[in-house]
């Protein structure tokens, strides 16, 4: 474990744009005793959106469980707003404005679509507000908030998942895998409205196996290969790279 | 219609109370996925507490019930989950279910010894059975009002929390998904501590309610087994909803009054068959439920056990014997008849090694097969009478045959069930042959064959012993070292069918069952044959039992009996033939020796008799204890031990033959009767459970495994640093590579072939 460093603390609690939103420092996480990241760093701006690519089996699924605190961290530092939060519980850190959207989903199918909501508020925001902004941003939840959320199509499934980080008002939004099993055109509109969260002051880290969906809306990104960070850049000079990493160098 | 009138109401105030004890059933099972078969023993507690502070000690009654319902149950069910449900997480569903049953066990044992079960504690209902209405020209206690209102207002409550409450909403939420409910900023510990004192307040309330309704005075096994018909009802809502379970406690309540109100009074078998309704009733249910499709993903859970060669456990079995005979030349003719009894049940508990252990399914009336067993011995099996009365082989044969065949009849509706419904659904069975068939006392005229006849003739049956061919096992010795072989011969049968292909096929079983559906397997042949298997060699080894004890009852067959040898057998270590030895062991005599010798001290009187008897009371205890442990080790106790000894055989052989010769010495020495027995027992007992543990504290380098080797600089490696085997086992580490032999590892000159695949392997990938 590095040693305690010290904080940049800003003195009037205002967020200060040059301490970025969410920061990893030479993070190392493991699963029992077989080590999958080997030092990821990362740096999130609030308002920025940050992709994070690569093949399967490269540690972007854990990469993003470290940030949203299901997977503690075994060595370097996580860091929210500046602050040191290695070892803080997912929902410490959901109560400080991390929003996680986990691959396949993020609900309950068991549960109606009103019943999701309710509880995506968490301690952050009531029924009320949750169900205004979803319904605002996507009607079709509107149609169907006493369905239960299990019986909805994918994209549907999708937009609920998205819209608890519409009602909760997030500082970082996390998300995994948001085209999976999804047609196109729901990617499409999913991902613009991630742009317009990022656009409204919220840092956005996105993984995604489907580059092409997500690097227009992007501003930096990077490659996880093997549990580390093998290039990071503007979009468009890792999507030349891409095809060469997948297909094995 | 006035009878009609009276066993309605009397059918909705039982409905009632099962309604409420099933509803805190299903609330805890879908918030922490355990189902609490404590919950009877809990509502018993409850029951005896209000008892103790209201008839006890003369509270008044709003202050007993604030006191029962308001501290003394969320209390209980704070406890339980803090400090043994909190950490069943990733375990499979047989080590939920023995840890469950461990403290319902514990919790029984607990009142009988703070509640003297021969004296009577007799509880009054509420306001008084004078207080009554009439209704419909049916009198109606208030007690039976209450109830009724109560129920409906819980039902109500539930419904309410879980739909119109967040913390409701969220508690339904947290089986599916507790890392999801935890990225939505909830605490799913939390949830679950809550729900398990809501449904200890509800096991409570049901006790409190029920125990002056069923005739006001209280039983501890009465009670608990009470509430375990309350299981029928919970099954009726899938375990999930609650509307559905107050309908089937309604039912279940209606159907269960009914019986006697209309069934001829003439047959001798009505109140039997009311007594085991509810649990027919759950059997039947749980056959006709749709159950859950098959699951895809391979469940992960913390079990491990390593399968032992045959030539082992041909070793194993002849020391096994060899042991056995000299403990014989130590002991008089009372503690043989103990050893040969716990042999008996050692010989049972193999049938779970098989079932649990290899095939992964569950059976927890292992004593009912037993049962059926002795019944077809008893009756088809003896020859001769009087003293010369003997079982022949072909009556065991014949019995082992039809226990078999019975087993195949009650597994056959059980093939769709897996895990918690083939556990409910094999105790419902259990529970029906202790009320039905061997409640089945006084004779009556068989139909069609017009004899006169009972399955368990005066509720007492004398077992002779065998004789198989020329062997006469009345003998002490000779019954003893029988029990002896069989059991090292159906254990080495045992590994060996592991180790066979089909041991490989129901092991597959075990770990997926789509995965060995995927593969061809026939999946009902493999479960069929696996109970038959199971229930052959349980019934063996209850004739062996039966002809062990001599006169066996009912309570050689309880329900109760096959859970503590399932709960032992497990926390010993289910997945070994050794843990079935040690297990049935300490289910059919361990305890009850301990338990009798502090008796007996007591009993002789002297400063310290307050003492033994507490301490006999503590070691009616233990074996509740000893089941909960398994939550930290779920493997077993002996699977650690094993571990100890595996690495002391490496590293520490000196040791090992060191103290197999001390206690060779202290053999002879009690041979000679230089030493006590008591000691020389006590003395290899610590020894053998100690022994890793004084290894460990003496060479704590061997003990343990070398510290993982510092990181090579990677980008040296084979430019200025050489490739040692070092580099070549952290590459492999790093990798998730199957590692190398550690022998190989200080070989630093020459990495020889065995090293240089993983090498080339790791190179290109």
């Amino acid at each position: 474990m590095a040693p305690h460093a010290t904080v940049p603390t800003v003195p009037d609690g205002r967020a200060d744009l040059d301490v970025p939103m969410l920061e990893l420092r030479d993070v190392h996480a493991a699963y029992g005793p077989i080590e999958v990241l080997h030092g990821i760093s990362l740096r999130l701006r609030a308002g920025s959106v940050l992709a994070l690519l690569g093949p399967n089996g490269g540690g972007k699924t854990t990469t993003l469980k470290v940030c949203s605190g299901l997977l503690p961290v075994s060595g370097g530092e996580l860091r929210v707003a500046g602050r040191r939060v290695n070892g803080a519980s997912a929902a410490q850190l959901t109560g400080a404005g991390v929003c996680s959207i986990p691959e396949g989903r993020g609900i309950f199918a068991n549960l109606t679509v009103r019943e999701n909501l309710w509880l995506a508020g968490g301690d952050r925001a009531g029924l009320d507000r949750m169900e205004e902004a979803a319904y605002t941003r996507f009607p079709r939840l509107g149609e169907r908030r006493r369905q239960l959320a299990g019986t909805m199509s994918g994209g549907e499934q999708q937009m609920l998942a998205l819209a608890r980080a519409l009602g909760t008002d997030p500082a970082v939004l996390l998300l995994d895998e948001l085209s999976m099993g999804l047609a196109p055109l729901i990617v499409a509109q999913m991902y613009e409205t991630v742009a317009q969260l990022a656009q409204e002051g919220i840092a956005v880290l996105v993984a995604e196996q489907f580059a092409r969906a997500v690097l227009p809306i992007a501003d930096t990104a990077a490659l996880v290969l093997h549990g580390q960070i093998v290039r990071t850049g503007t979009p468009a000079d890792i999507e030349n790279e891409l095809s060469t990493h997948y297909l094995g160098g | 219609m006035t009878i009609f009138f009276t066993y309605t109401v009397l059918g909705l105030v039982l409905g009632a109370v099962y309604g409420i004890a099933a509803s805190g059933l299903v609330l805890t099972y879908n918030t922490s996925g355990v189902f609490n078969f404590a919950h009877g023993a809990e509502a018993m507690l409850g029951a005896f507490v209000y008892w103790q502070l209201r008839f006890g000690w003369h509270w008044p009654a709003p202050v007993a019930l604030v006191v029962t319902l308001g501290l003394v149950a969320p209390l209980m069910g704070a406890l339980l989950y803090l400090l043994v449900i909190r950490g069943l997480r990733n375990t499979a569903e047989v080590t939920k279910i023995v840890v469950t049953v461990a403290i319902m066990l514990g919790m029984v044992a607990l009142s009988q010894w703070l509640w003297n079960p021969n004296q009577p504690h007799t509880v009054d209902q509420f306001f008084g059975y004078a207080s009554s209405f009439k209704v419909f020209g049916v009198s109606i206690t208030t007690h039976e009002v209450i109830t009724l209102v109560i129920a409906v207002l819980i039902a109500v409550g539930m419904r309410l929390l879980f739909h119109r409450t967040r913390v409701g909403v969220a508690m339904r939420a947290v089986v599916d998904d507790p890392d999801l409910l935890q990225l939505n900023g909830h605490n799913p510990q939390r949830l679950s501590l809550i729900s398990w004192v809501l449904g200890a307040g509800l096991a409570v309330l049901a006790g409190v309610l029920v125990s002056p309704i069923s005739g006001g005075t209280l039983d501890a096994n009465v009670l608990t087994l009470l509430v375990i018909d309350a299981f029928a009802a919970a099954m009726f809502g899938r375990l999930r909803s609650i509307p559905r379970t107050f309908v089937g406690s309604i039912v279940l309540g209606l159907a269960a009054t009914y019986v006697l109100a209309y069934f001829p009074s003439t047959w001798s078998w009505t109140s039997n068959f009311r007594i085991s309704l509810p649990m027919i009733v759950l059997f039947a249910v749980l056959i006709i439920l749709p159950q859950d499709r098959l699951q895809a993903a391979a469940t992960r859970t913390r079990e491990r056990y390593r399968v032992p060669s045959v030539r082992k456990a041909l070793a194993g079995g002849v020391a096994l014997v060899v042991v056995v005979f000299l403990l014989r030349l130590l002991m008089v003719d009372a503690d043989i008849i103990v050893l040969a009894l716990g042999m008996c049940f050692a010989l049972m508990a193999l049938s779970l090694t098989l079932l649990t252990g290899y095939a992964g399914q569950m059976n927890l009336a292992v004593c009912s097969f037993a049962a059926i067993a002795t019944l077809v011995a008893y009756h088809a099996g003896v020859s001769g009478t009087g003293v010369g009365a003997r079982i022949t082989e072909w009556g065991v044969l014949l019995a082992v045959a039809v226990t078999a065949v019975i087993g195949a009849i009650v597994a056959l509706p059980a093939l769709r069930m897996r895990g918690l419904y083939l556990a409910l659904g094999t105790m419902a069975f259990g529970v029906f042959v202790s009320d039905m068939v061997l409640a089945d006392i006084s004779p009556h005229v068989l139909p069609l064959l017009h004899i006169k006849f009972s399955l368990f003739t005066q509720g007492t049956l004398i077992i002779p012993a065998m004789r198989i061919g020329p062997l006469d096992l009345s003998d002490h010795t000779t019954f003893l070292m029988s029990v002896t072989v069989v059991f090292a011969l159906l254990g080495i049968g045992l590994v060996a069918l592991r180790n066979s292909s089909y041991g490989r096929r129901i092991a597959a079983l075990k770990d997926s069952p789509v995965a060995a559906a995927m593969l061809g397997q026939n999946l009902v042949r493999l479960k069929l044959s696996v109970f038959m298997l199971s229930a052959a060699i349980a019934g063996l080894g209850g004739i062996f039992m039966a002809a062990s004890v001599g006169a066996v009852t009912a309570d050689n067959f309880s329900i109760f009996l096959s859970l503590a040898l399932v709960m032992l057998t497990v926390s010993a270590g289910i997945g070994y033939v050794t843990g079935a030895l040690l297990g049935g062991i300490m289910a059919g005599v361990g305890f009850s020796i301990v338990i009798s010798s502090f008796n007996n001290l007591a009993h002789g009187g002297g400063g310290l008799s307050g003492l033994w008897s507490t301490l006999a009371h503590v070691s009616a205890l233990l074996p509740a204890l000893v089941g909960v442990t398994i939550g930290q080790s779920p493997s077993g106790f002996l699977h650690e031990l094993f571990l100890g000894y595996r690495r002391m055989a490496q590293h520490a052989r000196g040791l090992l033959i060191g103290a197999g010769v001390a206690d060779a010495v202290l053999y002879v020495l009690a041979l000679t009767k230089v030493v006590d027995n008591w000691w020389f027992g006590f003395l290899t007992y610590a020894g053998i459970v100690l022994l890793p543990a004084i290894a460990q504290g003496l060479r704590p380098a061997l003990m343990t495994d070398p510290p993982p080797a510092p990181k090579p600089d990677w980008e040296a490696v084979g430019v200025d640093q050489p490739y040692t085997d070092q580099v070549r086992a952290a590459l492999d580490t790093a990798l998730a590579l199957p590692a190398t032999p550690r022998r190989t590892v200080p070989v630093a000159a020459d990495p020889g072939p065995a090293a240089a695949p993983a090498v080339a392997h790791a190179v290109t990938t």
